[in-house]
């Protein structure tokens, strides 16, 4: 098959796959709904800060099992992935899912964008914050990718889940030290390396943090997260086969 | 129409094919055949990109390629027709002249339309199997690869099939099958391959073959495949 008609097979592919999951399409509802509640009981403010900060988490269950059951079931083997079609089939579906998450997020976020707009509040920042949270979106999903080459089901998403559960917890407990890094993540200021680290690996486990004014310089730990998860989803593509015997 | 050189393929410890070279023709039906784990598979599945040689090369001028896997799978979230869509496609195939290839291919392999509204993971074996044949033979594929054809159909089915693979061959379409079915192949194949652990042991015409040891039926037909594989 030529390099130009894998695009087009993918988007159909992923569209399809997106449009049968319940539970993608169910939250792709409730989110609106829930904004419109929360405007509606506080502020289109507030709506459009919430969405800001968890609007990546749309990217994130988009890659749930991104390739994981595709692979191990033996649905790639069929005549549409002969001659390695499958390898650029599964990189393609990064892209494919990336331009459907953001599209997604894109209109929800041009709807209160308006809605701000129209009572009079429409803050210039929040594109801004759009395209970090975008940056993280990204991120999620390509990260979600890579781990869907050794996970199976949404095992991906969950593993990213719990680990920022394991992060969130992390923190709660330094709440207890004396030099908190929770304090410092308050201030949004780092003196000492250590918190510096501290706060580099609290972007690469939640990415969602750099849409905060305050954390922007995390941009570049999404940026090299992406980019490394990128790079490692083209080793683990360029070296899978689909055997057989590993099928589930 | 495709060449195999040289190819080479290990599991672990376990090498699975070594140095298989043959080249297949248009208008030839060839025929792999060897005991279990002689690596029937693992050359098909290089052959159609699915495993990377350890060394060896596979060059076809096949523009289109058509796939009947043993036991197929698809895609859980896409209805029978969603997927012939996709792969008409994919192929280059317009609307209607589409349709018309599915439809008619679909009469000769008795695969009840109705099923196209469904998802193929819901069909029975032997309709997943019709289906798979529909998909791969409805594009009139260049080269066509089959991995035990007949296995889960009916006999009307074994027979529908056989003449539509006998079709393709003599529009000129290269066609590689692995089966255990001796008899299936004698009657479908022109030309066989024999693999022992990993290597070709045999090949031969197929008529040059029968014309040699001229066996007077099936039990002494099998015997002497046996023979060749087991030797």
């Amino acid at each position: 098959m030529p390099d130009k008609d894998i695009f087009p097979l993918t988007i159909r592919l992923t569209a399809a796959r997106l449009e049968a999951s319940r539970f993608t399409v169910a939250l792709a509802a409730f989110l609106p709904a829930f904004l419109v509640f929360l405007g509606a009981r506080d502020s289109c403010g507030t709506a459009m800060k919430f969405f800001l900060f968890f609007f990546p988490y749309v990217f994130l269950v988009a890659a749930q099992d991104m390739a994981g059951t595709e692979i191990s079931s033996g649905a790639l083997e069929n005549v549409l992935f002969l001659r390695g079609v499958f390898r650029r089939y599964l990189w393609r579906k990064n892209f494919a899912l990336a331009a459907a998450a953001g599209a997604y997020a894109a209109a929800v976020f041009v709807g209160l964008a308006l809605w701000s707009l129209a009572r009079g509040r429409l803050d210039p920042s929040w594109g801004l914050q759009f395209g970090l949270g975008l940056l993280a979106g990204l991120y999620y999903i390509v990260a979600a990718g890579a781990l869907s080459y050794v996970l199976k089901g949404g095992a991906n998403v969950v593993v990213i889940l719990m680990a920022q559960a394991a992060a969130l917890l992390g923190l709660l407990f330094s709440a207890t030290s004396r030099s908190a890094f929770i304090d410092h993540l308050d201030a949004g200021k780092f003196p000492d390396l250590v918190s510096r680290l501290k706060f580099l690996g609290f972007t690469a486990v939640f990415p969602n943090l750099i849409v905060s004014p305050r954390f922007r310089s995390g941009a570049l730990v999404a940026a090299a997260g992406l980019l490394a998860a990128l790079v490692l989803q083209r080793v683990l593509l360029r070296r899978l086969e689909l055997r057989k015997e590993g099928r589930a | 129409m495709l060449r195999v050189t040289g190819l080479r393929k290990s599991f672990g410890p376990v090498r699975a094919v070594r140095d298989v070279s043959f080249s297949l023709a248009r208008g030839r039906t060839t025929a792999l055949i060897g005991e279990n784990g002689a690596g029937k598979t693992t050359t098909l599945r290089i052959i159609l990109g699915f495993l990377k040689p350890d060394a060896g090369a596979v060059e076809t001028a096949a523009g289109r390629i058509g796939y009947i896997p043993d036991q197929p799978v698809f895609l859980p979230w896409l209805s029978g027709r969603s997927l012939l869509d996709l792969t008409g496609r994919s192929a280059g195939f317009g609307g209607a002249k589409w349709s018309a290839a599915v439809r008619r291919t679909g009469e000769r392999l008795l695969f009840d339309p109705a099923l196209l509204e469904r998802r193929p993971g819901t069909y029975s074996a032997g309709n997943a199997k019709k289906f798979a044949c529909l998909q791969s033979l409805a594009v009139g594929p260049d080269l066509l690869v089959v991995d035990e054809p007949f296995s889960a159909l009916d006999p009307p089915s074994v027979r529908r099939l056989r003449d539509l693979l006998a079709e393709a061959r003599n529009g000129g379409t290269a066609v590689l099958l692995s089966s255990h079915m001796l008899a299936e192949i004698v009657r479908t194949s022109d030309d066989f391959i024999v693999l022992r652990r990993g290597e070709i042991a045999a090949r031969s015409d197929l008529a040059e073959f029968l014309s040699r040891f001229r066996p007077s039926g099936a039990a002494e037909l099998e015997s002497a495949f046996l023979d060749l594989m087991r030797a």
